[in-house]
């Protein structure tokens, strides 16, 4: 079976749970939970940087796309769905915790390529630079380079200009090359 | 946040670090108790996970909540009124429950969340029903269903008009739905009580 095959056989497996989660099926949707936790927990962990608050981040997430379900169009990504309300539920959770921090100007140059790293570095380096970073700085990183989305859908998911997001990139970008000691491309 | 092998394995792109991360423990069993305490309690729980950009005004909660206990309270009162008699209609009630405003208003039907035409149709039957044995109901009774049907339509228009300023607030249309389906088990239970002759 080629790839696109699976891809296929998964999103229809994936569209069949949500039709039965909408109809109040929660072992369906404890299906969906499983599928897609850890991305998301990956995704509020990042954002938030406590362990105790991205998990609730995730139960929330969970539970208003459960709310939302109805509303959720089968064709489109579910991951990408979930990974929005993620975003809103850990901006929100963040906000009460924390001031919000100053947009960056929206004069930042564009920032484009695959975030390549000059010297191979441990994950765990890398984590704790990009978790040392400023939160809107983050955001954008996390999004565009560890999440593959484009600087368009990161900006709508962080509510800011998509001049402001790459702004916000190419600060991540010099403070990366900085704090890790290796240029980043 | 990763484990000891993940946490010293060398990449060279930041697309290489892992999407997915484990949580610490099961959170399933935390979000399932609270889609279970959702349903039960309606939307009393809805407060917690509405941010406020998108927040729904507390009344549109409280009008939910309303709804719930009238429905509640029907059924509470059909358990513990004594069996009566049908009885006449008091004065009060002379001009018959055809006369209640709710009765045969069209903005229910209208909405464009109950499109169904099954369930229109098992709707109007249902108020034809209705008028003709709320009648047969002791008075008591038949002020409760009245008031019951009362409360419920003034949540759905409250819902309604909400809707209409924010058509895609799945709250909002969550709450309707629920508000329809317990109008729909009120009008169900009014003719089997009555013909029974339990009361309600």
């Amino acid at each position: 079976m080629g790839h696109a095959q699976a891809e296929d056989t998964r999103v229809d497996w994936e569209g069949a749970l949500v039709q039965r989660a909408r109809g109040g099926d929660a072992r369906a949707f404890e299906r969906l939970y499983r599928e897609h936790a850890g991305r998301v927990y990956g995704l509020c962990l990042r954002m938030t940087r406590d362990a105790q608050l991205a998990e609730d981040c995730v139960q929330d997430t969970f539970i208003n796309a459960w709310r939302a379900l109805p509303k959720f169009e089968v064709r489109s990504s579910l991951s990408t769905w979930l990974h929005r309300i993620a975003v809103n539920v850990s901006l929100a959770k963040r906000r009460k915790a924390t001031p919000v921090e100053a947009p960056a100007d929206d004069d930042g140059e564009a920032v484009s390529g695959e975030w390549l790293l000059e010297t191979p570095v441990e994950v765990e380096e890398i984590e704790t630079a990009i978790a040392g970073l400023p939160d809107g700085a983050r955001d954008a990183l996390v999004l565009h380079a560890l999440y593959g989305y484009s600087h368009g859908e990161a900006a709508a998911m962080l509510g800011i200009a998509e001049g402001t997001c790459k702004a916000q990139l190419h600060r991540a970008r010099a403070l990366l090359r900085e704090r890790l000691g290796v240029e980043v491309n | 946040m990763t484990t000891d092998e993940s946490a010293r394995r060398r990449v060279s792109s930041l697309a290489e670090l892992p999407q997915s991360l484990e949580p610490g423990r099961d959170l399933w069993p935390q979000i399932e108790a609270r889609l279970q305490e959702a349903r039960r309690d309606g939307a009393a729980d809805t407060s917690r996970t509405v941010t406020p950009r998108r927040g729904v005004p507390l009344r549109w909660l409280a009008a939910a909540a309303m709804v719930a206990s009238v429905a509640v309270g029907v059924w509470i009162g059909r358990a513990l009124l004594p069996v009566a008699a049908p009885a006449a209609p008091t004065a009060q009630h002379d001009n018959g429950p055809g006369t209640a405003p709710w009765l045969n208003r069209p903005s229910a039907l209208d909405a464009a969340y109950v499109s169904d035409p099954r369930y229109e149709r098992q709707r109007a039957a249902l108020l034809r029903s209705l008028q003709a044995r709320l009648a047969a109901l002791p008075p008591l009774s038949r002020e409760k269903v009245m008031g019951s049907l009362a409360a419920i339509e003034k949540a759905k228009q409250d819902l309604e008009q909400a809707l209409g300023k924010d058509p895609s607030n799945a709250l909002l249309q969550e709450l309707l739905v629920n508000t329809y389906q317990d109008e729909m088990r009120v009008l169900t239970d009014v003719p089997e009580a009555s013909s029974s002759g339990r009361g309600i």
